[in-house]
């Protein structure tokens, strides 16, 4: 039983320590994702700006193409926010009609470019003519990420040891719970108060019957 | 501490160190979150007057007077309602406030000061933002709020982990010193089998065998003698003891099959929050059919080959034996996630789908008829909970764990992680289900069976007017609709496998406490029809908005609803099996089993076909109104006795998986 016990302990104790491991990896994985939300939504502000103002031109009959003051608008916009790296204005397939970086005009860009958000332009009725695109420096959600890592290893990994710690002292207690018990239970008269009390009405009953056998009326035949 | 044994101790610990442990998480998750993401929102604000003074700085470049500048306070009434965290935003001059919009509640609210200044000139005034912290704090605990779904999944794949280590075959020596133990201290005297000549064992077991053999000695005695006194005494006190009698272990059946079930249910599970986004990435634009219908196709394939293959594969499992099917099965699934992880092509993504649903088929009738197999009638619907439990449990985990891999590593790694958990329990179904037992003579289902079924009494209304409905608007909403919906307003797979958590846990809290009631108030036809109402109706609530708080509620309504309707449905089938002549009442299970599950397949695809048509508002409220009308169908059908006489408590061959 030694070794049973012992392996369903340390078992237990890492089961305790894998689940604690799990919860911080995967609270580390919300808090990354609520990080990258943040800091999107900075770049959002800046996506939808410039998007507003190029729907009020077309709205004006001017059509994307022509907005030919955009380019100063993405640079300017640029400009305010060191960690963008570059603001493309592309049309509804994707190609770069403007950007604040004059080398990204006529690329075409995925519909999901990495580090970056994106706004949808419609013109009034409601048709996509194109989108804003902000290329913002990935460093910025690398430090947010490293931050958060560094917070949660602080707390996890000493946490993770309590837990498997304890895991393994609870089982030691009731193992050894569990063994005085079963020494105890070897013995009639060390069991445990229910127990006795049973054997005696039990020995009392029979004690009855064989005490009957005995006597003369009660005799066997 | 002694009643509760080592295994049931240590678990008991194992929960409340887990408890406490992942509070620490949290409370980390809180620090952290307020030392890198409430930067992050002070830094938004700052680019907002950035952004702001930049505009100031063009007009006064072209000449215009700060304090003449028009339209400011409208602007920042603009800004502050993009930005609901900036309370006030303020364009000074020297000591005096030019325009603002808002006004702090408090005058030590953080601020951001952002000076206005023409290029190379002095500073001319400052853009001040004030933040509201509340808004702040509401953003960290929405965070947190998320941070303790996920607390909550640990400590159930926790629960589950353990139940695989107390269930396992090597620590039986333990749970026999336990038993032991534990009848003593109950003052019961009761003898155990097995663990003959086990070391510390034996010398109890010689003890109460000893006092049996007395007893039965004793009572032989007075039976000679023909003493009724002694004999009553005697029975008395072994009823009271337990004396004689022979301490009996519980079904395992489930317990057993258990660990591998959720393992490979878990794994399907993982899917569900990124499948559409996934699919969306893979379908190629010259498809000939709409997007949403191509989102769609992959989840019908896979609920249509699932709906298809359960009756046969109900005879196949019993001929290759319970073993054999679960591993067979388990196997085609892994083969058929890890196809999906490696192509990129649609069509065969498509086919790597319906050889994971075959599989899934195999899995499911093979663990079930495992239960079912080895389980007295008696002892069949505990059984058939634990079975359930472990598929509900694996829904509530998969969702939010497969959320969050797929957003850090892809769909494809997530694919491949859920074949990896498909052949851990093909190992554990090998190592843990005992030998397969086949049967030559299973044939299965077959057309004439089903028609007979079809004529049970009052089977009609009740399997085209709720079971086919439930299964609809389950698959519809929940698999399709609301995932694709979150995806299109921006919201991670991670979010959205959060959401998909709560329909389950509403099942597994609810489920019972509904059972108990209908059987208690006699009132199932009323809980299945109400059921139906309710699920039908929460859809309707999208009429007003699709905020996540909105769908959340749609999904609780729906979880309410099904919760309320599926146990008693279950025994109205029991019911109608029960009346069918010439021995067909497989048939009337086999029926509600095809009926329900071709209600999983035709919701994505309906789903798929109205949004791509009427748009996500009008899709939702036709699958909600039509789940209305099958209960309201259900309920004038004239077939619902107002009040039912007590019948079998369930069916008792098939388990209700929601």
């Amino acid at each position: 039983m030694t070794r049973t016990t012992a392996v369903l302990i340390a078992l237990f104790a890492m089961i305790a320590a894998a689940c604690v491991a799990f919860g911080a990896y995967f609270a580390y994985a919300t808090l990354l994702n609520a990080n990258r939300a943040a800091v999107e939504a900075r770049f959002a502000i800046t996506a939808q700006r410039i998007g507003a103002t190029a729907e009020l031109a077309s709205g004006l009959g001017i059509a994307l193409p022509a907005q030919q003051t955009l380019p100063d608008l993405l640079r300017r916009e640029a400009r305010i926010d060191t960690a963008i790296r570059a603001i493309d204005v592309a049309d509804e397939r994707g190609h770069v009609l403007f950007s604040s970086d004059p080398d990204r005009a006529g690329r075409d860009e995925p519909a999901h470019p990495a580090d970056s958000v994106s706004r949808v332009m419609e013109n009034d009725l409601e048709a996509r003519i194109g989108r804003v695109i902000v290329h913002y420096d990935p460093v910025i959600l690398a430090a947010g990420a490293e931050a958060l890592a560094a917070d949660l290893r602080f707390i996890a990994i000493p946490t993770l040891a309590a837990a498997a710690l304890a895991t393994i002292a609870v089982g030691l207690l009731l193992a050894a719970s569990l063994r005085r018990s079963l020494r105890r239970a070897a013995d009639p008269g060390s069991w445990p108060e229910p127990a006795r009390a049973a054997l005696a009405s039990v020995d009392a009953a029979h004690a009855a019957v064989l005490k009957r056998d005995a006597s003369p009326a009660g005799g066997r035949p | 501490m002694i009643g509760i044994g080592l295994r049931g101790g240590i678990s008991a610990a194992i929960i409340v160190i887990l408890c406490a442990a992942l509070g620490m998480i949290a409370w980390g998750a809180q620090r952290a979150a307020v030392r890198t993401i409430v930067p992050t929102i002070v830094a938004k604000a700052e680019s907002v007057g950035r952004s702001a003074a930049a505009l100031v700085e063009t007009a006064v470049e072209a000449g215009i007077p700060m304090e003449k500048l028009a339209g400011v306070p409208a602007y920042f009434e603009d800004l502050r309602s993009q930005n609901s965290e900036l309370s006030e935003i303020r364009l000074t001059q020297g000591g005096t406030v030019l325009f603002q919009s808002g006004e702090r509640e408090q005058p030590d609210w953080p601020q951001v000061r952002v000076p206005v200044a023409v290029e190379d000139g002095p500073s001319l005034g400052d853009i001040v933002i004030f933040i509201d912290p509340s808004i702040i704090s509401e953003q960290v605990a929405a965070v947190l709020v998320d941070v303790a779904f996920i607390g909550v999944v640990a400590l159930l794949i926790a629960l589950e982990l353990v139940a695989l280590v107390v269930g396992a075959r090597g620590v039986s020596v333990l749970a026999g010193v336990e038993a032991r133990v534990r009848d003593l201290a109950r003052g019961r005297l009761v003898r155990h089998e097995g663990a003959d000549g086990d070391r510390l064992i034996a010398p109890i077991d010689r003890q109460l065998n000893a006092l049996a053999s007395r007893h039965a000695f004793a009572r032989d005695e007075a039976e000679r003698r023909g003493d009724a006194r002694a004999l009553a005494t005697l029975d008395a006190v072994a009823a009271k003891t337990g004396l004689g009698s022979v301490h009996s272990v519980g079904n395992q059946a489930a317990a057993v099959v258990r660990p591998a079930l959720f393992l490979f249910m878990l794994a399907e599970e993982l899917t569900r929050p990124f499948l559409p986004r996934y699919v969306q990435s893979i379908a190629p634009a010259s498809l000939p059919i709409s997007p949403d219908v191509a989102i769609s196709l992959p989840i019908v394939a896979f609920m249509a080959a699932v709906a298809l293959c359960q009756l046969p594969f109900a005879a196949l499992s019993e001929r290759i034996g319970r073993r054999g099917g679960f591993m067979l099965g388990a196997g085609l699934a892994a083969c058929g996630y890890v196809l999906s992880g490696l192509t990129g092509s649609y069509f065969v993504f498509l086919g790597a789908r319906v050889l994971s649903a075959v599989g899934y088929a195999l899995v499911f009738v093979s663990a079930q008829g495992h239960v079912v197999d080895r389980s007295a009638p008696s002892e069949r619907a505990e059984g058939l909970a634990v079975f359930v439990r472990a598929i509900m449990v694996a829904a509530l985990c998969g969702p939010p764990i497969g959320g969050v891999i797929g957003d850090r590593l892809g769909g494809n790694i997530a694919f491949l992680f859920s074949g990896g958990l498909a052949a851990l329990a093909l190992v554990l179904a090998g190592l843990s289900l005992p030998a397969s037992q086949r049967r030559g003579g299973a044939h299965g289902l077959g057309l004439t069976d089903l028609k007979a079924a079809i004529q049970a009494p009052r089977l009609a209304a009740l399997l085209f007017g709720c079971a086919f409905p439930a299964k609809f608007i389950l698959a519809a909403l929940c698999f399709y609709l609301i995932p694709v919906e979150l995806q299109r307003e921006g919201f991670s797979s991670a979010a959205v496998g959060r959401l998909q958590m709560i329909y389950p846990v509403i099942m597994v809290l609810g489920v019972p406490l509904f059972a108990a009631l209908a059987d208690r108030w006699s009132a199932r036809a009323g809980f299945v029809a109400a059921g139906g109402t309710l699920a039908g109706a929460g859809a309707l609530l999208v009429a007003f908005g699709t905020s996540p708080v909105i769908l959340a509620l749609v999904l609780a309504l729906l979880g309410i609803g099904q919760a309320m309707s599926i146990a008693p449905q279950s025994a109205l089938v029991a019911d109608s099996a029960r009346h069918v002549p010439g021995g067909h009442s497989a048939g009337v299970l086999g029926l509600f089993r095809l009926v329900e599950r071709s209600g999983n397949a035709v919701g994505p695809a309906a789903a798929g076909f109205l949004l791509g048509s009427v748009g996500f508002v009008t899709s939702m409220m036709t699958v909600g109104g039509l789940v209305v009308f099958g209960a309201a169908a259900f309920i004038l059908s004239g077939r619902v006795p107002a009040r039912r006489d007590r019948g079998s408590p369930a069916a008792p061959e098939e388990a209700s998986v929601p």
